[in-house]
């Protein structure tokens, strides 16, 4: 008797369960795109994040004046996309006018007006705020408002990417429900949360690691959106991200590594979208002594031993092996995404023997034969620091240290917790690690964190004055071909002093369903056009249709 | 009993001040600093740290640091998250349930199919079953928790798709299901975590439990209990299996430490957001105070189930009296 109950009552869930869904939405407007997300944001408001996961969503919530086109020009104004601004205005070369569109309203139903993107602008160039645009809009002197609708953007100087810098950086922010908000107090707030925006999803639920939903605002003034639901689900293993992909419980995935890509190509209802990437990987030579960055490096401060270094690595050979056609050696530390990608550039070739050379020429040879070469009874070798969580660097750890094995340099290879690598790399403790950048669109911010002196992200130390003046003729060129004539000075100065070895830049794939039409990926914002793909009616699926309680 | 509890808390109380202090002293000496980015593809300049470790107190003393985490503490405050921006509180509230029921479902098919298996061969001992299952448990014994996860996940989830790959719910539809829909939507769920974690400690306990019942029918009293003429069936659960369970319940208590340990890989197979992965996560970024809370927290649920799996022991087993020297 008591089985019986057991088994009525399991009976009786399940069909609950299965009852339970109620189906309704069809047509041109009900699809539900669930992404498949190898991480979670830390925060939901633009000011306070700086992590691309947080950034997919903020594509999706908040709007820009303008964004950038397909061609990804960033010089002028030219092919920018207008978003929150119909249209705007030189009033002269320093002086850029925004006409807002009228349509445009906050989530809670509040029109977006002028003082929003004043207000914005003050955000985020506040120092308590510490947004990561801060320094893209230190050119900006002040922002004001001429009437509800029309905002004013006056430059110290006149610079090729003003508009860029204007409009790329500043995600325009609810004054009315920020400004009581402590600006120290920003990355705590629970707006960020539960954010409120003006773009064509709005923010639905924040699940802790599990998921993330936003809805679509059919009423938006960019224009209606043919997905309704956006659901991020978050999944820490991107294994196990690509296997919800295969099991069809997940309709995309943005960065497939080789491997999976295998796995992908076998599944019929999926198709893979490659997309310049906006990574590349170089190992970094520390210039200055290892833990006193006011001494020279005893090996590294010499160019031609750093030179010798890139002569014996074949990058070529590493690349095909480990990444099967997914990345290229670039010609110096760019990623694919970016137009400044010259291979006309001089490079230093593949060649062990003039490595060899290079390196007995500056006194260093294998007086003792046991393989490594040494100098005033010192050996040469050094430790290179790698991070433990990235399979791909640490394969390419152990292919560097053959082949500098085979030059008579011996490496110790030390693996470290991202954390302690990059407390390292900030510190100078260290004589070279394998780092690896992302990048903006535009090479200006990336080329002077890493390279330039005074850079947030110069663990090199590199500083050279040739190659700043080159940095500032690139940045200061006025048209595109001046611009890219400028950039290869930049990148030919830093391939002949060698301050890092260039490994990869790799090529980005993602994999979608096939249901999914429309599809446009931007290589610096995958899901930046999120808003334009569609379902079409006849494929849609069980989970297209549910309507939300 | 009641002197016994209270000495037995006192204790736990003890332990997990200890593990307090060892934790925040060990966490705080560690290499790497808190407010880093999580990938090293990104940087955040050192005034900027400099200003976040002012504003967390974390530029003062490591004594005054300790003395004030210990007053926050005592007033039922954990701080609030580097990593998560919100209070430590909320991050475990929403960790904490899926830990618990996550480990409640693996411990329910630790012990039952250990207990079963490890009866049953002792019952055929020797035999060529016993033998089979010795070697299957034994595998599982010896499988690693993450291969055992994504096996089942791509046997289960992606070719024969019975079951969902990863997470606590389905993001899609759990909120429109009604409430029996939303149970059965959560059980389907857990299936594949909580067999992971629970086969392996099965494959444990299960020899364990032959070994401690093989011992067991071999005593005078199994013998005198045949020899009334009860039924095989009823010699062994009846009499054998109740004397023979009493050793795997003290195993009840030491399991909880490997179930949380074990949990950190099998949360982040399976996207179960629970105390393992946030813990994880937490010492990657040097989140101090969510991976002291949760030291705090594990340290006590590993000693509340040390004193709960003597409870246990003293009633199966009425010849433990509680408070009369050891407890068990």
């Amino acid at each position: 008797m008591r089985t019986r109950v057991v088994v009525g009552v399991l009976v009786a869930v399940v069909a609950a369960a299965a009852c339970g869904r109620r189906v309704g939405c069809t047509g041109e407007y009900c699809g539900t795109l669930v992404i498949a997300a190898p991480g979670e944001p830390d925060i939901l408001l633009p000011p306070a994040s700086d992590d691309a996961r947080a950034a997919a969503v903020f594509d999706q919530v908040f709007v820009k004046l303008a964004d950038l086109g397909p061609s990804g020009n960033t010089i002028g104004d030219a092919g920018f996309v207008p978003e929150l601004a119909e249209k705007w205005e030189w009033d002269n070369p320093r002086t850029l006018t925004f006409h807002l569109n009228a349509a445009a309203r906050w989530h809670d139903g509040r029109p977006v007006r002028a003082e929003d993107v004043a207000f914005t602008f003050d955000v985020n160039t506040d120092p308590a705020v510490n947004s990561p645009a801060r320094a893209s809009l230190a050119r900006v002197r002040r922002v004001t408002t001429r009437d509800s609708l029309t905002v004013v953007f006056h430059f110290s100087e006149a610079y090729p990417e003003m508009f860029y810098d204007a409009v790329h950086h500043l995600r325009i922010l609810p004054a009315h429900l920020l400004r009581t908000v402590p600006r120290d107090q920003f990355r705590t707030a629970a707006i960020g949360r539960a954010p409120v925006g003006a773009g064509c999803y709005r923010f639905v639920e924040w699940r802790a690691g599990q998921s993330l939903e936003l809805a679509a605002d059919s009423t938006c003034f960019l224009g209606r959106p043919h997905i309704r639901r956006l659901v991020w689900r978050f999944t820490p293993d991107p294994t196990v991200a690509v296997t919800q992909l295969l099991a069809g419980e997940a309709d995309v995935f943005e960065y497939l590594s080789p491997p999976d890509l295998e796995r992908v190509r076998t599944a019929g209802d999926l198709v893979t979208y490659p997309y310049a990437g906006p990574y590349y990987t170089f190992l970094v030579f520390n210039l200055r002594t290892r833990g006193d960055t006011t001494l020279p490096h005893p090996l590294f401060a010499d160019r031609e031993i750093r030179r010798a270094l890139t002569l014996a690595t074949d990058r070529q050979q590493m690349v095909q092996s480990v990444f099967a056609g997914l990345a290229k050696v670039p010609p110096g530390p760019m990623p694919l995404l970016w137009a400044t990608w010259d291979s006309t550039l001089r490079v230093l070739p593949f060649d062990s023997a003039a490595a060899g050379r290079l390196l007995g020429a500056r006194g260093w040879r294998d007086h003792d034969g046991d393989g490594v070469r040494d100098k005033d009874g010192q050996k040469l070798g050094f430790e290179l620091l790698t991070p433990t969580t990235s399979v791909i660097r640490r394969q390419y750890a152990r292919l560097l240290q053959e082949q500098f094995r085979r030059v008579g340099v011996a490496v110790e290879i030390t693996e470290v917790d991202n954390n302690v690598m990059t407390q390292r790399l900030e510190t100078g403790n260290f004589d070279a690690a394998l780092m690896s950048r992302i990048a903006d669109p535009s090479p200006t911010s990336s080329v002077a964190l890493v390279w330039l002196a005074g850079g947030g992200s110069n663990y090199s130390h590199y500083d050279n004055p040739v190659f700043a003046e080159a940095y500032a003729r690139a940045t200061g060129a006025t048209t595109r071909q001046a611009s890219m004539y400028g950039w290869r000075a930049v990148f030919q100065q830093l391939i002949d002093d060698a301050p890092g070895i260039w490994l990869y830049s790799q090529q980005s794939v993602a994999a979608m369903h096939r249901r999914v039409a429309d599809v446009r990926l931007r290589p610096d914002a995958p899901y930046a056009l999120a808003r334009t793909w569609r379902i079409p009616p006849d494929r849609l699926i069980d989970r297209d249709r549910v309507e939300r309680r | 009993m009641t002197a016994w509890l209270l000495r037995r808390l006192a204790a736990s109380v003890a332990i997990v001040f200890a593990v307090l202090t060892l934790t925040f002293v060990l966490i705080h000496l560690a290499p790497g600093t808190p407010f880093l980015p999580s990938t090293d593809d990104r940087s955040v300049g050192p005034e900027i740290i400099a200003r976040l470790r002012r504003q967390y107190g974390l530029d003062r003393p490591l004594p005054v640091q300790y003395l004030k985490y210990i007053g926050s503490v005592a007033h039922g405050e954990f701080g609030e998250s580097f990593s998560q921006h919100r209070p430590v509180a909320q991050a475990l509230a929403d960790a904490v349930p899926n830990t618990v029921l996550l480990g409640i479902a693996a411990l329910v098919i630790e012990f039952t199919l250990g207990i079963a298996l490890g009866a049953y061969q002792a019952a055929r001992a020797r035999r060529r079953v016993d033998a089979a299952l010795s070697h299957l448990t034994l595998f599982f014994y010896s499988v690693p928790t993450f291969w055992l996860g994504l096996a089942l996940l791509l046997v289960f989830g992606q070719w024969l798709r019975w079951l969902p790959v990863g997470g606590v719910s389905d993001p899609i539809v759990h909120d429109t299901l009604p409430w029996a829909g939303r149970v059965f939507d959560t059980l389907r769920h857990l299936v594949l975590p909580a067999c992971t974690l629970g086969l392996v400690g099965a494959a444990g306990t299960a020899r364990y439990q032959r070994a401690a019942m093989l011992e067991v029918i071999h005593q005078d009293y199994i013998r005198t209990a045949r020899a009334k003429g009860l039924s095989e069936r009823r010699v062994l659960l009846r009499h054998a299996l109740r004397n023979a369970v009493l050793p795997v319940i003290t195993l009840l208590g030491l399991s909880l430490p490997f179930l949380l340990t074990g949990a950190v890989l099998v949360e982040t197979v399976f996207s179960w957001p629970g105390m393992g992965k946030l813990a994880a996560d937490a010492i990657f970024s040097r989140d101090y105070p969510v991976v002291t809370a949760a030291a705090i927290l594990a340290a006590a649920m590993v000693a509340l189930s040390s004193v709960v799996a003597d409870l246990l022991t003293a009633l199966a087993d009425p010849r433990v009296r509680l408070g009369d020297g050891d407890a068990a």
